[in-house]
């Protein structure tokens, strides 16, 4: 019995209330997603006042000129952001759930990366993995291994960056799977235990598929932190060498915002836009089906 | 035995991995140039340069970047929590034409990512004349899609005897959301704040493409410049890093618990 029947006065208090964020919701998200969506079709500047419609040629010039490769780096950096920050949160969510004593205190470092300021962290990996002195280096030349300058071969760079994300986010899975293994119900896992099972058993039997819809929930927002990751980027290696680490929304970043043409970043932008909903749709139906 | 040696053995290597490159930040910092360019120089501060940080900070209009965040920062993150809970509030208590409606739109941010929209938000920003000013940094950031949804899940989940019983003893509609329901959802304000807090104050793509003159950008855009104008002063590049990163881990620490928490409201679920 929420609703107070017969309550105009009540109406007006509603409104007032849902006002702010329904109205800069619109104007900061939903206005520009149309002019996003209608300025993909049109040629100019960014600042331009006079837009020549072009139909689809933004998006076939966005896909050769640089996009494509900016899809497929995107592809190749979330795929292996989404594998490395899970795996690591997964194992070490089963470590600090052990019942070993006092293992829960050591969980609090694992939340540093996420709240530190990327570009500071972006310029100690950038030392660390500088050539001749950076301390991977040095490591490197103690054993015998030769130089590599990470952030100037294209291969090593997507790797260096992909490692540079993986360790500043992967503390968010390391919560999540955490706080999803200990909502798990302890008297299966107390049965299972009296009943002989080892700690391997108990995690490939009983745990592994209880935490199926945590996995694929985990997955989905991780793959959308993976998309949206710009500031590791742009510091570390500014999108090279020879675009090499230039994702998709570096690539809006760099055509609205460098190289002004508006009307291919648009229509990337329209591509992440898809791209997301799709995603978000997916999670919105996992967790309705959970609800339901 | 063996076991407890393992979970430890294995957890400290990774918490070593997290804090390690800010362990090296700090060492840097206080290093000579020379010492850290040289590859065969010891990996330990031979001759410690606590000078670097003082030098870093003059180097750099650090205090008004420090400001201009701080403003931002505290700013967006109260008209987050703001709007969120009286949204929030008045989608969980009240019916009201348009309901449905309003609440898709309520939510809908959370369908649009900044990531896609950087080049029209830029575009707006600049028909409104907001480029390099405080309400371009903030009032766009204010509507919380998060926030409404989470503050509406809270407040179904409150007590509606509550609101009853001040209704019977006269008290107006504004009333009861000011002193009886409001109060409650403290500590979700808390853990959703610190969180909002934290990612307002480290956001560094919308600040890139809503102010661009010293006078108006934030720590992070600042060292980015500093970074730009100091390529190769090592240590003082990592000195100005850790005048950035210090003051948030401070912060991180402080409200450890708060943070966990906000993570995990985070997941949506």
């Amino acid at each position: 019995m929420r609703a107070r029947s017969g309550a105009r006065a009540q109406w007006a208090l509603a409104y007032l209330f849902v006002a702010p964020t329904v109205l800069l919701t619109a104007v900061f998200s939903l206005v520009p997603l149309g002019m996003l969506a209608y300025r993909s079709l049109y040629h100019g500047g960014i600042f331009a006042t006079s837009l020549r419609y072009v139909g689809l040629r933004n998006y076939r010039d966005m896909l050769a000129g640089g996009g494509g490769h900016a899809l497929g780096v995107t592809a190749s950096y979330t795929v292996g952001f989404v594998l490395l920050t899970m795996a690591a949160g997964l194992v070490l969510g089963l470590l600090l759930n052990s019942r070993t004593r006092g293992v829960s205190k050591l969980r609090a470092p694992f939340v540093i990366p996420l709240v530190v300021p990327a570009v500071g962290t972006a310029l100690i990996w950038g030392n660390l993995f500088a050539p001749r002195f950076g301390l991977v280096n040095r490591l490197l030349n103690a054993m015998g291994l030769p130089d590599i300058d990470f952030l100037s071969q294209p291969g090593p760079a997507l790797v260096t960056v992909v490692l540079f994300g993986t360790w500043q986010f992967f503390g968010q899975n390391v919560i999540f799977y955490l706080a999803a293994l200990k909502a798990l119900p302890q008297d299966v896992l107390a049965a299972a235990s009296v009943d002989g099972a080892g700690p391997w058993q108990r995690f490939a039997h009983i745990q592994w598929p209880m935490l199926r819809r945590n996995t694929i929930l985990i997955s989905v927002i991780t793959t959308l932190t993976g998309l949206q990751t710009f500031t590791q980027i742009y510091v570390l290696t500014n999108g090279g060498p020879q675009g090499s680490t230039q994702t998709a929304l570096f690539y809006v970043f760099n055509e609205g915002f460098v190289q002004f043409d508006t009307g291919r970043a648009d229509a990337m932008g329209v591509l992440i836009f898809l791209i997301s909903l799709v995603i978000t749709i997916a999670q919105v139906a996992l967790l309705g089906r959970r609800h339901g | 035995m063996a076991k407890r040696i393992t979970v430890y053995g294995m957890l400290s290597l990774a918490v070593l991995i997290v804090l390690f490159p800010l362990v090296w930040m700090l060492l840097t910092a206080v290093k000579s140039n020379g010492q850290i360019v040289n590859p065969a120089a010891p990996l330990w501060p031979v001759h410690p340069e606590w000078g670097n940080f003082a030098d870093a900070w003059r180097q750099g209009p650090f205090a008004r970047w420090f400001w201009n965040t701080a403003v931002f920062a505290v700013a967006a993150t109260s008209g987050q929590l703001l709007s969120g809970l009286l949204a929030g509030y008045a989608f969980a208590m009240f019916d009201f034409p348009g309901k449905r409606l309003l609440f898709w739109l309520a939510l809908s941010g959370l369908m649009v990512p900044f990531s896609a929209v950087i080049v029209p938000v830029a575009q707006l920003l600049g028909d409104l004349h907001w480029l390099n000013s405080y309400q371009g940094l903030i009032i766009p950031n204010i509507a919380s899609g998060l926030g409404t949804f989470l503050f509406r899940q809270f407040f179904l989940g409150s007590p509606p005897q509550l609101g009853e019983a001040a209704r019977i003893d006269g008290a107006s509609e504004l009333m009861i959301f000011i002193r009886v329901y409001a109060p409650l959802a403290r500590p979700a304000v808390a853990a959703l704040g610190i969180i909002l807090f934290l990612q307002n104050w480290n956001n560094f793509l919308f600040p890139l493409i809503a102010v661009n003159t010293t006078r108006m950008e934030v720590v992070s855009q600042g060292l980015s410049v500093f970074q730009s104008q100091f390529t190769s002063q090592y240590n003082l590049i990592m000195a100005a890093a850790s005048i950035t990163i210090i003051p948030v881990l401070a912060v991180a620490v402080a409200a450890q618990r708060h943070i966990v928490e906000g993570i995990t409201l985070g997941a949506l679920d």
